[in-house]
Protein backbone atom coordinates (compact mmCIF):
# COMPACT_ATOMS: atom_id res chain seq x y z
CA UNK A 1 0.00 0.00 0.00
CA UNK A 2 1.37 3.30 -0.67
CA UNK A 3 0.37 6.40 0.96
CA UNK A 4 1.00 9.70 -0.27
CA UNK A 5 1.22 12.81 1.40
CA UNK A 6 0.58 16.19 -0.51
CA UNK A 7 1.87 19.50 0.44
CA UNK A 8 4.60 22.15 0.42
CA UNK A 9 6.68 20.65 3.44
CA UNK A 10 4.82 22.92 6.13
CA UNK A 11 4.26 22.07 9.93
CA UNK A 12 1.21 20.68 9.10
CA UNK A 13 2.44 18.25 6.09
CA UNK A 14 5.02 17.01 8.67
CA UNK A 15 2.14 16.73 11.01
CA UNK A 16 0.30 14.99 8.85
CA UNK A 17 2.92 12.44 7.74
CA UNK A 18 3.90 11.56 11.44
CA UNK A 19 0.13 10.63 12.04
CA UNK A 20 0.14 8.28 9.23
CA UNK A 21 3.12 6.34 10.29
CA UNK A 22 2.31 6.13 13.47
CA UNK A 23 -1.30 4.93 12.48
CA UNK A 24 0.68 2.35 10.19
CA UNK A 25 2.69 0.75 12.85
CA UNK A 26 0.19 0.65 15.07
CA UNK A 27 -1.94 -1.33 12.47
CA UNK A 28 0.98 -3.22 11.56
CA UNK A 29 0.60 -2.62 7.81
CA UNK A 30 3.22 -2.13 5.62
CA UNK A 31 3.10 1.14 3.86
CA UNK A 32 5.55 2.77 1.56
CA UNK A 33 5.33 6.33 2.70
CA UNK A 34 5.76 9.13 -0.17
CA UNK A 35 6.12 12.83 0.50
CA UNK A 36 4.75 14.89 -2.96
CA UNK A 37 5.91 18.49 -2.92
CA UNK A 38 5.82 19.36 -6.13
CA UNK A 39 2.94 21.65 -6.90
CA UNK A 40 2.21 20.56 -10.48
CA UNK A 41 1.89 16.88 -9.30
CA UNK A 42 -0.28 18.45 -6.68
CA UNK A 43 -2.41 19.99 -9.01
CA UNK A 44 -2.77 17.08 -11.13
CA UNK A 45 -4.32 14.99 -8.71
CA UNK A 46 -6.87 17.72 -8.79
CA UNK A 47 -5.80 19.16 -4.71
CA UNK A 48 -6.73 22.40 -4.26
CA UNK A 49 -5.70 22.57 -0.62
CA UNK A 50 -2.89 20.74 1.52
CA UNK A 51 -2.35 18.93 3.18
CA UNK A 52 -3.26 16.02 1.58
CA UNK A 53 -3.41 12.35 1.91
CA UNK A 54 -3.83 9.57 -0.73
CA UNK A 55 -3.80 5.88 -0.94
CA UNK A 56 -2.77 4.35 -4.13
CA UNK A 57 -3.44 7.52 -5.42
CA UNK A 58 -6.86 7.70 -4.26
CA UNK A 59 -6.50 11.00 -2.52
CA UNK A 60 -8.90 10.71 0.46
CA UNK A 61 -8.41 13.97 2.28
CA UNK A 62 -7.32 17.63 1.38
CA UNK A 63 -6.85 20.69 3.20
CA UNK A 64 -6.59 19.53 6.94
CA UNK A 65 -4.30 17.42 9.42
CA UNK A 66 -5.99 13.87 9.97
CA UNK A 67 -5.12 12.66 13.47
CA UNK A 68 -3.86 8.96 13.85
CA UNK A 69 -7.02 7.26 14.26
CA UNK A 70 -8.24 9.14 11.30
CA UNK A 71 -5.97 7.87 8.92
CA UNK A 72 -5.92 4.31 10.57
CA UNK A 73 -9.75 3.89 9.27
CA UNK A 74 -8.50 5.35 5.99
CA UNK A 75 -5.94 2.52 6.03
CA UNK A 76 -8.24 0.29 7.36
CA UNK A 77 -10.78 0.75 4.63
CA UNK A 78 -12.84 3.31 5.98
CA UNK A 79 -13.85 6.90 4.92
CA UNK B 1 -1.37 26.19 -7.32
CA UNK B 2 -2.70 24.14 -4.40
CA UNK B 3 -3.41 26.29 -1.19
CA UNK B 4 -1.63 25.47 1.77
CA UNK B 5 -4.35 25.14 4.93
CA UNK B 6 -1.29 26.39 7.18
CA UNK B 7 -2.15 30.09 5.78
CA UNK B 8 -5.44 31.89 6.98
CA UNK B 9 -8.83 32.39 5.79
CA UNK B 10 -10.95 30.87 3.52
CA UNK B 11 -11.04 28.92 0.14
CA UNK B 12 -13.51 29.45 -2.12
CA UNK B 13 -14.03 26.99 -5.44
CA UNK B 14 -15.21 27.87 -8.24
CA UNK B 15 -17.21 25.57 -10.48
CA UNK B 16 -18.18 26.91 -14.37
CA UNK B 17 -20.99 25.02 -16.67
CA UNK B 18 -18.76 25.50 -19.62
CA UNK B 19 -21.32 24.63 -21.75
CA UNK B 20 -21.92 25.26 -25.87
CA UNK B 21 -24.13 27.85 -25.64
CA UNK B 22 -23.51 31.85 -24.95
CA UNK B 23 -24.38 31.06 -21.52
CA UNK B 24 -22.34 28.19 -20.69
CA UNK B 25 -19.58 30.38 -22.19
CA UNK B 26 -20.69 33.73 -20.10
CA UNK B 27 -20.42 31.29 -17.48
CA UNK B 28 -16.80 30.32 -17.94
CA UNK B 29 -15.78 33.83 -18.26
CA UNK B 30 -17.28 34.90 -14.91
CA UNK B 31 -15.40 32.21 -13.23
CA UNK B 32 -12.23 33.28 -14.75
CA UNK B 33 -12.77 36.84 -14.06
CA UNK B 34 -13.79 35.96 -10.23
CA UNK B 35 -10.00 34.26 -10.42
CA UNK B 36 -8.34 37.19 -11.56
CA UNK B 37 -10.40 39.58 -8.63
CA UNK B 38 -9.11 36.55 -5.94
CA UNK B 39 -12.72 35.73 -5.36
CA UNK B 40 -11.58 32.31 -5.29
CA UNK B 41 -9.60 29.47 -7.20
CA UNK B 42 -11.15 28.15 -10.35
CA UNK B 43 -11.15 24.44 -10.72
CA UNK B 44 -12.92 21.64 -12.87
CA UNK B 45 -16.70 21.05 -12.91
CA UNK B 46 -16.23 17.77 -15.15
CA UNK B 47 -13.53 16.09 -12.81
CA UNK B 48 -16.75 16.32 -10.66
CA UNK B 49 -18.45 14.34 -12.55
CA UNK B 50 -16.30 12.16 -13.17
CA UNK B 51 -15.45 11.14 -9.41
CA UNK B 52 -12.00 12.45 -9.07
CA UNK B 53 -11.02 12.08 -6.00
CA UNK B 54 -8.70 14.80 -5.20
CA UNK B 55 -11.28 17.01 -7.02
CA UNK B 56 -14.01 15.44 -4.89
CA UNK B 57 -11.62 15.88 -1.57
CA UNK B 58 -10.99 19.71 -2.26
CA UNK B 59 -14.65 20.57 -2.59
CA UNK B 60 -15.47 18.53 0.68
CA UNK B 61 -12.69 20.69 2.90
CA UNK B 62 -13.49 24.30 1.03
CA UNK B 63 -15.02 26.93 2.94
CA UNK B 64 -17.77 27.19 -0.26
CA UNK B 65 -18.19 25.57 -3.70
CA UNK B 66 -19.48 28.32 -5.90
CA UNK B 67 -21.47 26.55 -9.00
CA UNK B 68 -21.81 28.76 -11.97
CA UNK B 69 -24.42 27.44 -14.84
CA UNK B 70 -25.25 29.09 -17.54
CA UNK B 71 -28.58 27.79 -18.06
CA UNK B 72 -31.97 26.21 -16.28
CA UNK B 73 -30.84 22.98 -17.32
CA UNK B 74 -28.56 23.94 -14.40
CA UNK B 75 -26.22 20.36 -14.73
CA UNK B 76 -23.57 21.61 -12.45
CA UNK B 77 -26.14 21.98 -9.63
CA UNK B 78 -27.31 18.43 -10.70
CA UNK B 79 -23.69 17.11 -10.26
CA UNK B 80 -23.35 18.59 -6.99
CA UNK B 81 -26.37 17.40 -5.52
CA UNK B 82 -25.48 13.87 -7.16
CA UNK B 83 -22.08 13.64 -5.14
CA UNK B 84 -23.74 15.22 -1.89
CA UNK B 85 -21.47 18.37 -1.82
CA UNK B 86 -22.54 21.71 -0.64
CA UNK B 87 -22.58 24.67 -2.71
CA UNK B 88 -23.91 28.23 -3.79
CA UNK B 89 -25.58 28.12 -6.73
CA UNK B 90 -26.11 30.95 -9.08
CA UNK B 91 -27.24 30.59 -12.97
CA UNK B 92 -26.68 33.06 -16.02
CA UNK B 93 -30.01 33.32 -17.15
CA UNK B 94 -31.23 34.24 -13.95
CA UNK B 95 -29.43 37.22 -14.28
CA UNK B 96 -31.11 39.02 -17.05
CA UNK B 97 -29.36 36.71 -19.77
CA UNK B 98 -31.35 35.23 -22.70
CA UNK B 99 -29.69 31.39 -23.80
CA UNK B 100 -29.35 31.60 -27.50
CA UNK B 101 -29.57 35.31 -28.12
CA UNK B 102 -27.35 37.63 -25.65
CA UNK B 103 -24.15 38.51 -26.78
CA UNK B 104 -21.61 38.32 -24.35
CA UNK B 105 -18.89 40.92 -24.36
CA UNK B 106 -16.70 41.64 -21.89
CA UNK B 107 -18.78 44.68 -20.26
CA UNK B 108 -21.46 42.08 -19.36
CA UNK B 109 -19.10 39.75 -18.08
CA UNK B 110 -17.94 42.33 -15.66
CA UNK B 111 -21.22 42.87 -15.22
CA UNK B 112 -22.58 39.41 -14.04
CA UNK B 113 -19.18 38.99 -12.60
CA UNK B 114 -19.83 41.38 -10.11
CA UNK B 115 -23.63 40.14 -9.50
CA UNK B 116 -22.24 36.78 -8.96
CA UNK B 117 -19.14 38.44 -6.20
CA UNK B 118 -21.94 39.30 -4.06
CA UNK B 119 -24.42 36.64 -4.12
CA UNK B 120 -20.95 34.60 -2.39
CA UNK B 121 -21.14 37.20 0.24
CA UNK B 122 -25.02 37.00 1.01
Amino acid sequence: MKVQILGMGCPKCKLLEQNAREAARELGIDVEIEKVADSDTIMEMGVMMTPALAIDGNVKSAGKVLTKDQVARILKGGK
Amino acid sequence: MAECSCGSGETNLLFACSGAANTGFLADQVMRTLVRRKCGKGTCLSAIGADLSGYLASARASTRNLVIDGCPVACGKKIFEGKGLPFVHVVMTELGVEKGTTEITGDLIEEIADKVAAAMKA
